[in-house]
């Protein structure tokens, strides 16, 4: 504990240096933009602006991108409210009793407690990531590769089940996205794999063009010849404040919210949006007055609001623990990491304090900015919602391009982002979900190299994966997933799932 | 035709194409796998997947309910991305940027043209500003020094 605080306070040391109180503060400012704006998210977000980082050190460089992050996550509520489209997939739920509330006359309550929803559920949850990351990265200092496959293994197949639509449309995009991850030269033994004497593919397709083809430009030409706006309500400052009946129905929904999303949003998937709909569902479950919802029940904005603030901060512990990432964002922010040369996994927090502390202390202060940000500020923000789209997206188009070339100063970057994006309209078309594809993409050298450090030690026998404890209670665990998908074959039950479906195409 | 057989059938032959052109990959051992030895089993994986779902694909919603309706508009956003793909390093960033937006403001979304030019220019040049000067993220000049 004592440990803990010490650390704490070298984090705060590190955050509340002017240069990295600006670049926390420009995240947050960024990523509510990201938010509030529908068809830009913050992983397509994030991948555009991590070129810009480059010049930075570390620690500012992935402070500024989890503002971004967790910026987008409160900017999301803001269009949910004022228009009914949400800014971004983890925002759906908040339409329902948000836009309900809106109608009513009470827009400006509707987003005081989305704001003070996050800003609750996003502390709350960095101290969980404080006390959570640190031992378990110790307890997976003891994995070798085969835990390291085993636990791979697991949290790809817990993805395709967690990821709405079909359980194989989900693992295929994975494979997919691994295939893509075999692209370049092999790193245990230097051979050209599938690059087609493309010398610049020596590298991989890398993590920013696919994911900026598949998020970014594969948004734009989905929505750009479709998409017209409806009114958008101005609130004023005056209006904001909620009534004491109003801030008494919020303040269990929030905690509940905020516990239920951290531990959700540890597990791989679409554990942000997934998370909503559990908070969702509970509140309606366990309030007196469940016929208010879906009228403007102020609890179906404060639940949803923390759930998903508190996931995407759960999402960081495995990626900051363990190198592993959960989903496309914190996939993309572990190759942030990389580009600055940093070597994620259960090292990092020991090898790295200042940039975990300081992360962490940012967050603090960020989730602070953040409400004071979206509060006074959020006639500002709607007024980017005002912006027509034909002139939003070739700005956005060119941000797309400018991000992916400066990557590696490339022009077969940009190549490969419009193949992507390509790829990724046609994926949209037929059902299919695109961010498994980025995980895979980012997960394919370790798993490989993992994978075969394994075989190299059982001297190729695949049993190795079955006599270590630790991989085999992951293994069992992912059987147990891939049941749990195989069962609604047998029994046609309309589970979360399909509710989960819905939701993401209505995002 | 369904979706899913379509996209099975796709997925199918995509494992059996990864497979073919793993072939002048080294396979290895199981005991030393080589560089082909990883993504020859994904490929039959992608396989196995891409049969599974034609097979149960005859569920899913018909082909011909597929909408292409903003596909001429998304065939016009694509052009210029592969524009900026084979231009950005021949004709610069600048002049790149320019053909781009202004083709999209003007030509796509018939916008005044006041508009098109304050857009085009203010954005191409501001952002070259911003990324180039500002933060010193390097772009290209291209033959005409621009």
């Amino acid at each position: 504990m004592g440990d803990t605080f010490h650390h704490l306070l070298l984090g705060f040391s590190t955050a509340l240096t002017a240069t990295n109180l600006f670049y926390g503060f420009l995240g947050c400012f960024i990523g509510t933009i990201v938010g509030v704006l529908p068809g830009v998210g913050p992983l397509a977000g994030i991948s555009m602006l991590l070129p810009t980082t480059f010049g930075l050190n570390t620690t500012s460089a992935i402070i500024l991108l989890a503002g971004i992050y967790y910026g987008a996550m409160y900017g999301g509520s803001t269009t949910s409210i004022l228009m009914r489209i949400p800014g971004e997939a983890a925002s759906v739920v908040t339409c329902i009793d948000g836009y309900a509330m809106a109608q009513k006359g009470r827009a400006g309550p509707a987003l005081a407690i989305a704001a003070i929803s996050s800003y609750v559920a996003g502390t709350l949850s960095v101290v969980g990531l404080m006390f959570l990351a640190p031992p378990l990265a110790r307890f997976a200092l003891r994995f070798g590769p085969p835990e390291y496959v085993s636990l791979l293994v697991l949290g790809l197949i817990v993805l395709g089940y967690m990821t709405g639509g079909s359980v194989i449309k989900n693992l295929s995009m994975i494979i997919l996205g691994l295939l893509f991850g075999m692209i370049g030269i092999d790193q245990m033994t230097g051979y050209f794999r599938f690059s087609y004497g493309i010398v610049a593919l020596g590298d991989g397709p890398g993590i920013v063009p696919v994911a900026v083809g598949l998020f970014g430009i594969a948004e734009i030409l989905a929505t750009a010849g479709l998409l017209h706006r409806p009114e958008v309500m101005k609130p004023r400052l005056k209006d904001l404040i909620p009534s004491r009946q109003e801030f008494k129905e919020s303040w269990w929904p929030m905690g509940r919210g905020t516990v239920l999303g951290f531990l959700i949003g540890i597990i791989p998937g679409s554990a942000h949006i997934i998370s909503t709909f559990v908070s969702y569902a509970m509140e309606r479950k366990i309030s007196k007055h469940p016929e208010k919802f879906g009228k403007g029940a102020v609890e179906g904005v404060a639940g949803p609001e923390s759930a998903n603030n508190a996931a995407s901060c759960g999402a960081l512990v495995p990626m900051l623990a363990l190198g592993v990432p959960t989903g496309g964002i914190p996939a993309v922010l572990l190759a942030s990491l990389m580009v600055h040369g940093i070597n994620p996994g259960p090292l990092f927090i020991k090898e790295q304090p200042v940039i975990f502390w300081g992360l962490v202390a940012s967050m603090y202060v960020g989730n602070l900015v953040l409400l004071l940000l979206n509060l006074p500020l959020v006639g500002l923000f709607v007024n980017f919602l005002r912006v027509p789209y034909k002139i939003l997206y070739p700005t956005i188009l060119m941000f797309c391009v400018v991000g992916v070339y400066a990557v590696n100063s490339s022009m077969v970057d940009v190549g490969i982002m419009s193949v992507m994006g390509v790829l990724g309209y046609i994926l949209r078309k037929f059902d299919f979900e695109t961010a498994p594809v980025v995980l895979g993409v980012v997960l394919a050298p370790i798993i490989e190299v993992s994978f075969r450090q394994s075989l190299a030690m059982s001297d190729g026998r695949y049993s190795i994966f079955v006599q270590r404890p630790v991989s085999v209670v992951f293994l069992a665990s992912a059987v147990v997933m891939i049941l749990l998908a195989v069962k609604p074959l047998i029994w046609k039950k309309s589970g979360f799932r399909e509710k989960l479906t819905e939701a993401q195409k209505g995002g | 035709m369904t979706i899913d057989r379509v996209s099975g059938a796709f997925l199918f032959l995509l494992g059996l194409f990864v497979a073919w052109e793993d072939r002048v990959l080294p396979l290895g051992t199981h005991g030393r796998p080589g560089p082909g030895y990883f993504p020859l089993l994904l490929s039959a994986l992608l396989g196995i997947l891409g049969l599974l779902l034609f097979l149960r694909g005859r569920s899913s919603r018909p082909l011909r309910s597929v909408r292409w309706e903003e596909a001429g508009h998304a065939g016009a956003i694509l052009a210029c991305t592969f524009l900026a793909t084979f231009g950005i390093e021949r004709l610069g960033y600048r002049i790149t940027m320019i053909l781009i937006l202004g083709f999209l403001f003007g030509v796509v979304e018939r916008l005044k043209l006041w508009q098109v030019f304050a857009l085009t220019i203010g954005l191409s040049l501001g952002s070259f500003w911003v990324f180039d000067s500002l933060l010193r993220v390097i772009l290209p000049r291209g033959g005409f020094g621009f």
